[in-house]
This record gives structure tokens, C-alpha cells and sequence, in this order.
């Protein structure tokens, strides 16, 4: 029996500083970026709003100069085949870890998480030293049949792909292992035992059981990908990202009202993205447990 | 029982608080004590935005400068223009005491009234192109744009000598400058290359058409330093400040050519200036009148910086450089040509040369 005990007082009190720390480190810089994105400019070049009143126009540009909708686009297309590739990539070891004990198993599973704990830019330096002018594939190639393939592979879109695909491997791996823990295999055993064949199990007991997991997965690694930003510095040659435009029209032109607009572009589609699909995934979730 | 549980604990916690609220003043005469020692240390630093150690030797001038009087000028690895964009953001707050960049972003900045007037001992002996009549910015030293090429790189393609020769297919995805609305040096070389092709600080056309067609060729666009791409041969060519191609020659000892373009080129003037509302400003004025001793001087110039104090330069240092007459078609710029330009130009190599499809 325990001597002290505290009064009771409402669990609330314990989130206070987490609710602190939110405030003062997302709701209060974005609201400080919101007002700033609907200020009108003060762009040198004269282009767009110039002088001091309200205006939508640092959105519209957005949308209506084709450097700028085309890195959004880019953004987004690159974030969706990333999120998709991770998934198909990360499945099966995430599978493994679920159901199979092998031995090593946590040292793998610790190999797994490991890039989790790389920043972009470090990233970026790994792609350049595998896939570089002179990187180790080249060199491998060079010497195996005469033929640098890949040389300068880094700098392309591939090199980019790779190294997003590579940064959202433990975040897929981790998110998918830990929704399908919540699985329950012996619906699987129950199909097999009423006759179900491989790829009858397949589509239509373990795929709508899984949806979930995969959903989830999508939107940790396609929100990541979207503001990802260090790989893209270091690697990216003519491929512009949004993150990249943030940065250029910050410290290149000082245009700090578009740059505004564009992070907060950037905040609602990962959040109207992550939203939606959390709808979804709970319509979607079995009635079963 | 129960009663007893229950209030114990309550008194005991009433208790704690009203020692916290008597504690509360002896707390706050020691959070002011330690806010002076704060105070203290940070009287002993010097904020100066740019001061990337392996460039121009900020490095060994800084420690020299903390070994010498106990004031620390942390590292910053901001490039001119980030360093620009971060004074116009902190315009109301001020929290460096003085930045460095390439003439005319330092110029720009000037123009932008980031810049307090403030003429350092030794100010007399600057030439007169190289300062501000005001003292709101002045040259520490200068560079000029040269071809860094790593030889053993190059696979036995012969040393590019001309910027026509940089056209040639021999050298496909062997070249790289930094992007130009990042770093201040790349920026100087565009436009001073537009400039020798005929161009004006309105006319990008020339520059221009010869960056398009040199994007052939082209590997990257860094918006980071490369220094060590270049060193380890990942990147063969990389046109920059001749200083860090010397630098990697005879330091770093790579197999290391510097070319001054036997087409020309133009010398870039290295500037600083004193922060308007600087927090350390009686201890940065020191700093910056300490930057253009003799001392100072000469530790710039070992990594192959031309010290802007005439006869500062070593005799040894000196002998490293490429002949003299390899500079005699090195151009100095208008610097507020330049800087009126520099918005326009970025946006228009950012659409005619990056953009390019």
C-alpha cells in the first residue's frame, strides 16, 4: 500500500505541455505564415502583388505560373510513386517481422529503422557516393563489364527517386509491421480450411483485411515525401520540388510572402491528404474486432 | 484512514507550493545572476553571418582572432544570399553583428539599409572602387572566377582553357557552378561572363544564350558547398574563386589545375558590413579593425584570398599563384551595375538556363 497519494486532478493537466509546445511551435508560426501569405508583396522584380493591403494573389500564382504549379505538381506525383513503391517494397519484410521469428531477427529490424535517423541532406550524400559520376555503381559496372552504367545516376530523376524511396523504407517498414500486428491471421487459416485457393486468399480475405495498414502507410510516407526537402538540396539538378521553390524564393529573392503561400499550400495538402485518408481507413476498418 | 490519506498529501502539496512561492524571490535574484553571467558570455562573441571555415580561411582567422582576444565568431554556413535574406528577416531584431558576402549582394544589402556606416582602422588604404564612400561596406579581399579542375578527373581529356572549350562535348556532365541565386560567387560569375560576352546590366542576352547551350554540359547546380566533390574528383570542373582551387592544390594537395580563362574573367571584390543594430557593436568594431591588419591579412591570403591591404600578401603565398599575365584579362565589375541587376538576372537564369527542357 502506497503512503502518499496525490489528490486526484483531471488528466488534462498532464498534455499541458505538449499543448505548450504545439502552440508555440506549429499553431503560432503558422498562423504567422497564413497572415503573411495574404499580404501583398514586396517583390523587387515587380512581379505580382506589390504594397501593403490584402490579396490571394501570392496563391494564384501558385497555380498560374508554370514554375511554380509544375513543382507542386512534381511534389505531388513524385510523393504519390514513392509512397506506392515504398508500400510494395516494405510489405513483405514487414510481413516477416509480424509472423516469422528468425534468428537476427532485431538486428535486422534495427538495420531496418536505421535510415529513419538520417537527415535528408545526409541522404543525399549517400545517393551521390553509390550513384555519383564516380560512385560505387559505376565503378562496380566499369570494372564488371567495362561500362560505367549508372554514372551520374545521382543527379538524375532516378537518383531522386531512389533516394526518397530509401528515406521512407523504416517509416513504411515501421507503420505497415505495426498495423498488421492488429491482424487476425486465423481468418486467413479459416479461408484456407473452407477451400480458398492462394490468390483467392489473396484478394479477397487478406487485401480488403489489410486496407487499413496500407492506408495508413500511404499517408505517413506521402506526407514525408511531400515536405522532404535535404536530398532534393543536395541531389536535385533541374527537378524543382516545392520545398525547393520555398527555399530559393526565400533566401534568393526575399520574396517571403509567395514562399508564405507556398509552405501553407503545402501544410493543407498534407494534412487535407492525411485527413481524408484517416476518414477513410475508419470506414473502412473491419467490424470484426 | 481514508480521511487521513487524503489530506495528508493535500497539506503536504499546499506546503510545496507555498515553499515555492517564498522560494520564488531568492529565484529570481539567482535567474538574474545567472542572466549576467549569460550577459557576460555572450558579450564575448561576434555574430558574423557567413563564416563558412574552409572558405577564404575564416576558419584560422577566427581562432586566431579568439586565441588573441577571447572573443569567439562561431562558424555560419550561410551563403551571401541566405545571409542577405536572414539580416531582411531579423531587420527588427538584429542578431548578427556583421556578414560577408561577394560585392554585390553586400552592396544590395547596403542599399537595403542592413548596414550600419562604420570605417575600420586601415579604411584609408582600400582603393577607392572597393569601399563605400560612407563606410556602410568595404572589401576584405578579393578573388577572381577561375576554372578548379581536378586533372586525374578529366580521364585524359585535355584541360578546358577557354570558356568556348568548356562547350566542347568532351566535357559532358564534367562541370559544375553553384546555383546563382544561392552563392554570391556563382552570381558575380554570371553576370561578369555576361558581361565579357557583350551583355549589360539589362541585357542578359549574351550570358545567357552561353549558359544554355554550356547546360549541356553541366552535372549540377550545388546549393552546397562542393569543395570536397571536387578534391575526391566527383565533380572534375567546378568554376569558382580561383583562391579555393589553390587552396585544394596546395593544402589539400590535389591534383589540382587552376585556370584563369585565357577569354577573360572577372575579379570578385569579397565585402562586409557592420549590421545596423548590431547587439555587440563596440566589440564587432574591433573585429572588423582587426580584419584588415596586417595579421589578418595574411592569413586570408593563405588560402590564396588577395588581401585588399596592398603589401600584406606573402612572398611565398604570392609565388602560388598563376603567372601575372594570366590575370591581365580580369575585369572589375560595377558593383551597383551588379547588384541593380542580380533580382533580375536569377529569375532569368533560374527560367532560360535551370528551367530549361
Amino acid at each position: 500500500m502506497s503512503f502518499f497519494r496525490f489528490p486526484p486532478f483531471p488528466k488534462i493537466f498532464l498534455c499541458i505541455p505538449l499543448i505548450a509546445l504545439i502552440f508555440v511551435l506549429l499553431v503560432w508560426p503558422l498562423a504567422l505564415l497564413a497572415v503573411r501569405s495574404v499580404q501583398e508583396g514586396s517583390n523587387i522584380l515587380g512581379e505580382g502583388a506589390v504594397g501593403s493591403g490584402l490579396t490571394l494573389a501570392n496563391y494564384i500564382r501558385i497555380v498560374a505560373d508554370p514554375l511554380y504549379r509544375e513543382a507542386l505538381l512534381h511534389s505531388l506525383g513524385l510523393s504519390f510513386i514513392v509512397a506506392c513503391s515504398s508500400i510494395f517494397l516494405c510489405l513483405a519484410p514487414a510481413w516477416l517481422f509480424v509472423r516469422k521469428e528468425f534468428p537476427g531477427k532485431r538486428l535486422v529490424r534495427a538495420l531496418f529503422a536505421l535510415p529513419m535517423s538520417f537527415s535528408g541532406v545526409i541522404v543525399g550524400f549517400l545517393v551521390i557516393i553509390m550513384l555519383g559520376r564516380i560512385g560505387f555503381v559505376p565503378k562496380f559496372f566499369e570494372g564488371v563489364i567495362g561500362t560505367p552504367l549508372f554514372s551520374g545516376a545521382a543527379y538524375q530523376f532516378i537518383g531522386l527517386y531512389i533516394a526518397y524511396v530509401y528515406f521512407e523504407i523504416p517509416r513504411a517498414t515501421l507503420t505497415l509491421e505495426s498495423s498488421l500486428r492488429k491482424f487476425d491471421f486465423q481468418l486467413e487459416a479459416a479461408a484456407r480450411s473452407l477451400g480458398a485457393g492462394r490468390w483467392q486468399r489473396l484478394f479477397f480475405v487478406m487485401l480488403p483485411l489489410m486496407w487499413p495498414a496500407l492506408i495508413s502507410t500511404f499517408a505517413v510516407t506521402f506526407c514525408v515525401s511531400l515536405g522532404s526537402f535535404g536530398v532534393a538540396l543536395i541531389i536535385s539538378r533541374r527537378f524543382s520540388l516545392l520545398p525547393l521553390e520555398i527555399y530559393q524564393e526565400f533566401t534568393g529573392f526575399l520574396n517571403n510572402e509567395l514562399a508564405a503561400a507556398m509552405s501553407i499550400t503545402l501544410v493543407t495538402i498534407a494534412f487535407l491528404v492525411n485527413y481524408s485518408l484517416a476518414l477513410w481507413r475508419v470506414r473502412r476498418e473491419p467490424v470484426h474486432a | 484512514m481514508k480521511f487521513v490519506f487524503k489530506v495528508i498529501p493535500t497539506v503536504l502539496l499546499a506546503l510545496m507550493v507555498f515553499a515555492q512561492w517564498t522560494g520564488a524571490e531568492s529565484e529570481i535574484r539567482l535567474a538574474s545572476k545567472g542572466e549576467k553571467i549569460m550577459k557576460m558570455a555572450k558579450e564575448r562573441v561576434v555574430i558574423q553571418y557567413d563564416c563558412i571555415p574552409n572558405y577564404a580561411n575564416w576558419g584560422e582567422v577566427t581562432q586566431t582572432y579568439a586565441l588573441k582576444t577571447g572573443v569567439r565568431i562561431p562558424p555560419d554556413m550561410k551563403g551571401s544570399s541566405a545571409a542577405l535574406a536572414a539580416l531582411e528577416a531579423e531587420k527588427s531584431n538584429p542578431q548578427a553583428d556583421c556578414a560577408y558576402y561577394s560585392g554585390a549582394i553586400g552592396f544590395q544589402a547596403a542599399q537595403k539599409d542592413l548596414h550600419a556606416a562604420y570605417k575600420p582602422a586601415g579604411w584609408d588604404q582600400i582603393p577607392e572602387s572597393l569601399k563605400d564612400p560612407d563606410g556602410k561596406w568595404f572589401t576584405v579581399h578579393t578573388a577572381t572566377i577561375a576554372f578548379i579542375v581536378n586533372k586525374p578527373a578529366l580521364n585524359g581529356k585535355p584541360v578546358p582553357r577557354t570558356w568556348d572549350d568548356l562547350l566542347k562535348p568532351d566535357y559532358k556532365g564534367m562541370i559544375a557552378y553553384d546555383d546563382p541565386t544561392w552563392g554570391g560567387t556563382s552570381f558575380t560569375m554570371v553576370y561578369g561572363l555576361n558581361v565579357l560576352k557583350g551583355g549589360s546590366s539589362t541585357d542578359f542576352k549574351p550570358g545567357l544564350d552561353y549558359f544554355t547551350k554550356l547546360d549541356d554540359n553541366i552535372l549540377n547546380y550545388p546549393r552546397d558547398s562542393i569543395y570536397n566533390d571536387v578534391l575526391r574528383g566527383e565533380i572534375p570542373i567546378w568554376i569558382n574563386a580561383d583562391g579555393n582551387g589553390l587552396k585544394m592544390k596546395y593544402i589539400d594537395g590535389g591534383d589540382i589545375e587552376v585556370v584563369i580563362p585565357k577569354d577573360g574573367s572577372v575579379s570578385m571584390p569579397l565585402v562586409m558590413g557592420m549590421v545596423k543594430g548590431a547587439p555587440h557593436e563596440d566589440r564587432v568594431k574591433e573585429y572588423l579593425d582587426w580584419l584588415l591588419t596586417e595579421q589578418a591579412q595574411s592569413i586570408f591570403a593563405k588560402s590564396f584570398f588577395r588581401p585588399v591591404i596592398p603589401g600584406t600578401m606573402p612572398a611565398d603565398v604570392a609565388a602560388k599563384f598563376p603567372p601575372k599575365e594570366d590575370y591581365k584579362g580580369v575585369q572589375n565589375l560595377n558593383l551597383a551595375e551588379m547588384s541593380a541587376a542580380a533580382d533580375g538576372l536569377k529569375k532569368a537564369w533560374l527560367k532560360e538556363v535551370r528551367g530549361r527542357r
